[in-house]
């Protein structure tokens, strides 16, 4: 119940956030953009080139959801390196951890606003290219729940470790080194690190979360439309891996901000 | 009776920098004290003593480097301590986007099924508080003397045994701090224990039964007001002359001497009194009056923190 109560608090505050209204309006932005070229490609396969035309459509739109991607996971780690000190810098917390609340508990529902916020976002933007492919005249024929879930799991740990970092360090550090983090894991895992010498990469390899693995676009290739079979344990193995990585740097999270100030004097 | 707060030699300081590896403020300075239940206490001192740092440490915002604290029995930040507390923070901080009563609601749904009044209480709080008729208003629009009513209405709507105000009249017009120094009354006539600060020393005086003054994250005074009060009364002489030399005297002695038209005013601690009058007799004075000045709280304070402060 309080956990719940605060995680809708938090998503309720980032609904009204100023900087993240700005985000959603210059995405958007950028997707009204894209109908142009999308309507330029159905012009196309109507004068005789279908196959040419609907390629290019599910290359693009594969684009957004790429760019939407990572701008998602742009949007997790700056709500969670913003939520709580946000709150320590007006003095909202204050009035809140008054109240018979655990540390770990105002913490778990901070982050769970994040994911809330996170879930809405990854809703919209599916609707969006469902929208976008009806526009062009096509049908994405991939699964939903791989394009919600593998999102999802990335957008967690990300966030779990932004909100670790936060603990210590000032919110645009935090957000920064979260970032770099990410990119490394990415780097790491797509053999874009081989440049180093083993010693240094294996480490990298083994400490960080594989993105790869979590991709949802290792179980579909939206510009051929299909689906690559994959039975319900290599999802479930993927999904557990994740989450594994969410719950422990969420953990460690709450372990560093049991003993935190709360107060910004 | 048992103590709703102890305060055990505690010890404070901020440290600066990354990691906490820059340079140390020493904030709490070894203060101890205890509230028992039931009574009205008042902690008082300058900008910067350390005041707001105890009631942060109270509630667990904040972890002394050493000492014991207590409150209600439990470690500071317990779940069964904070269960028994209302807390105002100084400055309170809102969300502005919550209406009064969507705040209210917010904070008893945090409150946990223990404690748990029901959202009927919303009405009557609003009402206690005198923010009833602003229904759809976000306290993000709120005057600050609004924000500060609302602020008491979340503190007190569970009925706490302990109440924990941090300038609980700060923003509040002269009607407003009447009414939350009666509230403050009303809440010690129900059983509860109030501890505050507060800067209004008349206030103060008016509805604590004791008070402790810190300055510099030590302890100065502590004890009855009424006791503190007679300890620090002042005597007014009046007398025809006063020769240069014993005022200068005087003067040294912590006098305070004002020449007026036809006589000189000398106000003096109560406990100089035989001492100064015999001496005002050798050197000629005729005694013109004497009376009895009862000190204030805000004399007392002067007294022990000095002019040089801003309260």
């Amino acid at each position: 119940m309080t956990i719940w109560t605060l995680a809708l608090n938090t998503l309720n505050g980032f609904l009204r956030n100023k900087i993240l209204i700005l985000f959603a309006l210059l995405f958007l932005g950028m997707l009204l953009l894209m109908l142009s070229p999308i309507l330029l490609m159905k012009a196309m396969k109507n004068a005789g080139s279908p196959a040419q035309a609907q390629n290019m459509i599910f290359g693009l739109i594969s684009g957004v959801m790429t760019f939407a991607t990572a701008f998602g996971s742009f949007i997790s780690i700056w709500a969670a390196a913003d939520t709580v000190s946000r709150e320590m810098k007006s003095g909202t917390i204050l009035a809140v951890m008054a109240r018979p609340i655990r540390r770990w508990e105002y913490l778990l529902g901070k982050y769970l606003g994040v994911q809330m916020l996170m879930v809405l976002y990854v809703a919209l933007m599916l609707i969006l290219s469902y929208v976008l492919a009806a526009i062009a005249g096509e049908t994405i024929f991939s699964s939903p729940i791989v394009l919600i879930v593998y999102p999802l799991v990335r957008y967690a740990i990300y966030s779990a470790m932004s909100l670790l970092l936060v603990t210590w360090l000032h919110p645009f550090v935090a957000m920064g080194v979260t970032i770099v983090i990410g990119i490394l894991a990415h780097a790491a895992t797509a053999q874009g690190l081989q440049f180093l010498p083993e010693w240094m990469r294996a480490p990298l390899v083994y400490v960080l979360p594989s993105t790869n693995l979590l991709s949802e676009v290792q179980f579909l290739t939206l510009t051929r439309t299909s689906l690559k079979p994959a039975p319900i344990g290599d999802h479930l193995t993927a999904l557990a891996y994740g989450l594994d990585y969410a719950a422990i740097l969420f953990l460690l999270a709450a372990w560093a901000f049991r003993k935190r100030r709360l107060t910004g004097d | 009776m048992s103590a709703a707060i102890e305060l055990d030699n505690v010890v404070a300081t901020y440290r600066n920098g990354l990691f906490g590896g820059g340079s140390k403020i020493q904030a709490l300075n070894g203060i101890s004290l205890e509230l028992r239940s039931g009574e009205v206490f008042a902690f008082l001192g300058p900008n910067g003593a350390g005041k707001t740092t105890t009631i942060n440490i109270l509630m667990g915002f904040l972890f002394p480097d050493s000492g014991t604290v207590r409150v209600m029995g439990y470690p500071p930040g317990d779940v069964r301590a904070k269960r028994q507390i209302g807390f105002l923070p100084e400055n309170f901080a809102f969300y502005g986007y919550l209406t009064g009563e969507q705040l209210l609601r917010f904070h008893i749904r945090l409150a946990g099924p223990q404690k748990l009044p029901g959202d009927a209480v919303i009405p009557e709080m609003l009402a206690k508080v005198k923010l009833d008729g602003y229904p759809g208003l976000k306290i993000g629009k709120f005057s600050r003397g609004m924000v500060q009513r609302i602020g008491l209405a979340q503190a007190l709507m569970h009925d706490p045994q302990l109440i924990i105000l941090d300038e609980p009249t700060s923003g509040l017009d002269p009607v407003g701090r009447k009414e939350v120094r009666e509230l403050i009354l009303s809440l010690k006539a129900q059983g509860k224990t109030v501890f505050l600060s507060s800067h209004i020393l008349s206030e103060v005086e008016q509805v604590c039964d004791r008070i402790a003054i810190v300055e510099k994250g030590s302890l100065k005074q502590m004890g009855a007001v009424k006791d503190l009060l007679n300890q620090a009364s002042l005597i007014e002489i009046v007398v025809d002359q006063l020769p240069p030399e014993l005022e200068t005297d005087l003067i040294a002695q912590s006098a305070t001497v004002t020449r007026l038209e036809n006589c000189v005013k000398l106000t003096i601690p109560s406990e100089q009194k035989r001492e100064v009058l015999e001496r005002l007799w050798t050197a000629g004075c005729d005694l013109i009056s004497l009376n009895a000045r009862k000190s204030s709280l805000e004399d007392l304070f002067l007294q022990l923190v000095g002019e040089g402060h801003p309260e």
